[in-house]
């Protein structure tokens, strides 16, 4: 003990280690070598200096200015409760979040996309100006161009065309604002994935929805903030990185639950431990996490603590919120989802139960979008319609639900894949497929938005003829992140994370555009 | 001095003549081919590019004689009084040449306007002073008038300030000297750090001009060209600055889109170098071009009437104004909030996570009460009596509120937004919301409530969406239209 001066916990600690783990605080003797000696003593000389400056940086008045000089947004919080909420910086357009990505990316020919063109030149030799310079997944020599595979309609008052392979989605088709000139510079789904959900195409960046509650916290303390569902038998090429936190504080990373059994697995106390002793064994291991966050002061060992503490809570509301036998039959019904099964339809009634308890950001994924026409399960003609009939109702019930209840207004939801696919037929090694299918187009897809602050019943951006290039209004995904961020209050700009010298954002260095004409 | 005038007396004079004549000579060539704003030959822009360069051996020489008398009339630099009569006529001489140069520059390289007027005889002047103070000197070296040199010595200094001055702003921009002035000092000298920019009026808001086609600038064209910056001297952030024009000249030629220099450049293929907006900034759409097209030719004018044009092209009547973000005026948002600070802070503490305010950008006030299920009820909603004129956004979906709470609801007079889903109020509350005239969405999903007092609430004037999914109203319901319109089954 002769060195406690550097030696940063407190007394009680020790004793209260000693209680758990007598020899911890032998081995914690033995551990403060004269190194440590050494190297507290030079660190210690320094935080005096410091210490005697911290009064006047820390003076309560003083705006924080960012690296160009703007004022800076105060994201800080106490580290005990580091997901409550914060104001966002103006009059938010919506509260909330629910995004359904379509992994695989969707043909949004065979969708939302009108090309008659296109259906006329069908089977012809695709020009070869469609080819030059462009890098496909699997497309070789010259492939033959190709029409839609399903009949289209015009629906609604705003008259917009849409398949036949959506027919519970077009009923809501003047709530949905169509962009059909997203564009990306990914062609391969991983890094478009990340793309699409983190800004960057390599792996390390912050989520969107971790930023977004990174930005606005989270209302319900007993539920994550950020939950991430999954569907189609699969997780997305991108991986759990499409939910991480990056270098932000990793309590805000997306929390995947289960759609049926446990949500989050191991979350229950085991058999024959009571919630008391639960409740003890907790507050043993926060000392000990405690203790290390004063020695080392990791921020990540008080996230460690949040952690903890939250799925204690978890365990009673988790369950209920995923719980869909609370839900009425007939709403199941219109759902189209079965109990116990782990399905979209499930999926979709879960992030109803989440917003309404006041969960942040709710992440579905489906996968098996990539009709390349390589299998059956791959293909426009067969796994395709089976993903429409397996997403079509569910979304359209989860519309009605949110709207019946005036939810749409502060929800917003987005539906999307992560780049959109070609006019031509995919010829994999120059041979005609068996099934029919079409490659990776990262020059234009088709999303869509709802409620929120969004405009209804609306289309932005346009592509040429033959659905392959844009030819007005490009959406890049930066666009669409600052326009989502600035549905949510934020100037896209200021929601940002001091990391390796620059004012890290969702949106990067380029520079990003609201898109303004999709506003409501 | 004598030296001077007796050894090389026949080269002064033949060096006054030869000095002289250039100085003449300019004064005519600014008379008769002054700079106008028109772009000339090549190289001799090349050759006034370097006029910039070479005044600064004039400027120094000039500024230092006055130094070299002085010094030169104490004991232990009187020797320096010996160089001054040859650094004169290097002065004299620079001058000429700097002049040259910037004549070159000026009448070749597309400069006009006030500014270049006056610096351009601002040169001249000093050539001529020079010229001048050297065959003042010798006069006074000689027995003559001292005081006269003195005083052309120092006119030329004043000159020599005067020119460089509107050098610098010709260069740097007319305010460079005022920009990052500090305050104090700018209002003890009465200077302004902005540009001045003279206002003739025009292109005003009701203008068609103002209306139309300076929104476009503004979106497009004033972060390089406006307040801030001026790329090639250009401003676009008013009528009279776009008509001033840049440096090489005007840029809007009234009824000719051929010789408008602006419209070239923005009609140019993207890929082109001159294409603006440059360097990947989003273009001007289709409809935005063909508007400043017909603004071009039906005038260009900055006074012409919001509606004088016809036949606009159809998307630009339905302009989207870019978003565009302010910061956050912490210490107005502060004193906007100061009177009920302490209120809001104590019903934090009590009611954890139940309210706070809409944005860091208002004093307004949100509540969200529905994660607090039964253990919210009337009594507490009382509790919020003081803050209830804030309230902006309510939800008390969840809760164990009454019908005893419609008073509470009904003093929430800036209320937009309220929710009160699978609560058991009922056609009393709806009844008391009457009053709140700026509700815009009110959720009474999963309650009691029945058609009866729907009209009350449906007729408010700012009204949109009344959600009745899950209440005692049926779709079927006789309502009257215009109220059926806003109500969500």
């Amino acid at each position: 003990m002769k060195d406690r001066i550097f030696h940063n916990s407190k007394p009680s600690d020790l004793s209260l280690a000693s209680e758990i783990h007598p020899e911890r605080v032998f081995a914690d003797l033995q551990a403060q070598t004269r190194r440590h000696f050494l190297r507290s003593l030079t660190g210690g000389v320094g935080a005096m200096f410091l210490g005697s400056l911290a009064p006047s940086l820390a003076s309560a008045n003083t705006v924080e200015l960012a690296n160009d000089g703007s004022q800076r947004l105060d994201f800080k919080r106490d580290p005990r409760s580091p997901l409550s909420t914060l104001p966002p910086q103006f009059a938010a357009r919506a509260k909330r979040v629910i995004y359904l990505h379509m992994a695989g990316a969707p043909s949004q020919l065979e969708l939302f996309e009108h090309k008659p063109e296109l259906t006329k030149l069908d089977g012809q030799d695709c020009p070869a100006s469609f080819l030059a310079g462009k890098r496909f997944a699997f497309i070789t020599g010259v492939p033959k161009l190709m029409g839609a595979q399903y009949p289209f309609h015009q629906i609604g008052q705003s008259g917009q065309w849409i398949s036949d392979r959506l027919p519970h989605l077009e009923k809501h088709i003047d709530d949905l604002c169509f962009i059909k000139s997203m564009r990306t510079d990914q062609f391969n789904h991983a890094p478009a994935q990340l793309l699409v959900h983190t800004g960057n195409p390599r792996l390390g960046y912050p989520s969107l929805g971790s930023w977004v509650v990174y930005g606005l916290g989270s209302e319900n303390q007993n539920l994550p903030g950020f939950i991430v569902l999954i569907s189609g038998g699969n997780t997305p090429d991108g991986g759990k990185q499409l939910w991480g936190t990056g270098f932000l504080p990793s309590v805000y990373q997306g929390v995947q639950c289960r759609s049926h059994g446990e949500p989050v697995l191991y979350l229950n106390s085991p058999k024959d431990v009571s919630t008391p002793k639960r409740r003890n064994m907790l507050d043993a291991i926060d000392e000990l996490n405690q203790r290390n966050y004063a020695e080392f002061g990791n921020p990540e060992a008080l996230t460690r603590i949040a952690q903890y503490e939250m799925s204690f809570r978890m365990q009673m509301d988790a369950t209920d919120a995923m719980d869909i036998h609370k839900e009425p039959e007939a709403v199941r019904t219109r759902y189209g989802s079965k109990v116990g099964e782990s399905s979209f339809a499930n999926n979709c009634l879960v992030a109803r139960r989440l917003a309404e308890r006041g969960v942040r950001f709710i992440q579905l994924y489906h996968w098996g979008w990539d009709s390349h026409g390589s299998s059956a399960n791959e293909a426009l003609n067969v796994g395709f319609k089976k993903r429409c009939l397996e997403t079509d109702q569910p979304i359209a019930a989860l519309l009605s639900d949110l709207k019946d209840r005036g939810m749409l207004e502060d929800t917003l939801v987005v539906w999307g894949g992560e780049f959109g696919r070609t006019s031509m037929r995919e010829n994999r090694s120059g041979q005609v497929m068996e099934f029919t299918g079409r490659d990776h187009n990262p020059g234009a897809f088709t999303i869509w938005l709802a409620g929120g602050g969004v405009k209804p019943g609306m289309t932005h951006g346009q592509t040429d003829e033959m659905g392959y290039e844009i030819v007005k209004d490009p959406v890049e995904i930066r666009d669409l992140h600052a326009s989502l961020l600035y549905l949510l209050g934020f100037d896209h700009h200021k929601l940002n994370f001091p990391f390796q010298g620059l004012d890290q954002k969702l949106t990067g260095v380029k520079p990003a555009r609201v898109v303004s004409e999709i506003l409501a | 001095m004598s030296w001077v005038k007796t050894r090389i007396a026949s080269a002064r004079g033949l060096f006054g003549l030869v000095a002289l004549a250039p100085i003449l000579l300019l004064a005519v060539l600014l008379l008769l081919a002054p700079p106008d704003g028109g772009e000339r030959t090549q190289f001799l822009q090349f050759v006034g590019r370097f006029h910039p360069i070479s005044v600064h051996l004039p400027i120094a020489l000039l500024m230092l004689i006055p130094l070299l008398e002085l010094a030169g009339r104490t004991r232990y630099f009187a020797y320096l009084l010996a160089s001054i009569d040859f650094l004169l006529g290097t002065a004299t001489l620079g001058a000429i040449g700097a002049a040259m140069l910037g004549w070159s520059l000026g009448r070749n390289g597309g400069y006009s306007g006030p500014l270049v007027t006056q610096h351009m005889w601002g040169g001249v002047a000093v050539a001529a002073a020079a010229w001048l103070c050297w065959f003042l000197r010798a006069q006074a070296v000689a027995g003559g008038r001292q005081r006269l040199y003195v005083l052309t010595l120092l006119t030329t200094v004043g000159i020599v300030s005067f020119t460089g001055y509107r050098g610098g702003q010709l260069s740097q921009g007319e305010n460079h000297l005022t920009e990052f002035m500090p305050e104090p000092l700018q209002s003890v000298l009465g200077v302004s750090a902005s540009e001045p920019v003279v206002h003739s009026g025009a292109g005003g808001p009701e203008t068609f001009f103002g209306a139309r086609i300076q929104p476009l600038f503004a979106n497009h064209c004033t972060s390089c060209h406006g307040r801030n910056k001026h790329k090639g001297k250009l401003r676009l952030d008013s009528f009279d600055a776009l008509m001033r024009g840049g440096k090489h000249g005007a840029v809007v030629k009234a009824n000719e889109t051929k010789a408008s220099e602006l419209f070239r450049r923005i009609t140019l293929p993207p890929t082109d170098d001159e294409f603006m907006p440059t360097d990947g900034k989003r273009p001007l759409s289709a409809s935005d071009v063909k508007l400043i097209e017909l603004w071009i030719t039906s005038g260009a004018s900055g006074t012409q009437a919001v509606d004088a044009i016809k036949d606009l092209p159809a998307s630009s009547t339905s302009q989207v104004a870019e978003v565009t973000f302010d910061e956050v005026d912490l210490e107005a948002v502060a004193k906007q909030r100061e009177s009920l600070a302490a209120v809001v802070t104590q019903l934090q503490q009590r009611f954890p996570r139940l309210l706070d305010y809409q944005s860091r950008s208002s004093a307004d006030l949100v509540i969200n009460a529905s994660l607090l299920g039964l253990k919210f009820g009337d009594n507490e909603l009382a509790a919020l009596a003081p803050l209830s004129e804030r309230i902006v956004g309510a939800d008390l979906s969840n809760t164990a509120i009454t019908d005893r709470s419609a008073g509470a609801l009904s003093t929430m007079k800036h209320l937009r937004e309220l929710r009160l889903m699978h609560t058991k109020i009922s056609d009393a509350t709806v009844q008391a919301l009457g009053g709140l005239d700026q509700l815009e969405s009110l959720s009474l999903f999963d309650t009691p409530v029945t058609s009866a007092n729907l009209p009350v609430v449906a007729r408010l004037p700012k009204l949109r969406h009344v959600y009745v999914a899950g209440t005692r109203i049926s779709p079927d319901a006789t309502l009257p239209p215009e109220i059926k319109s806003k109500i969500v089954f």
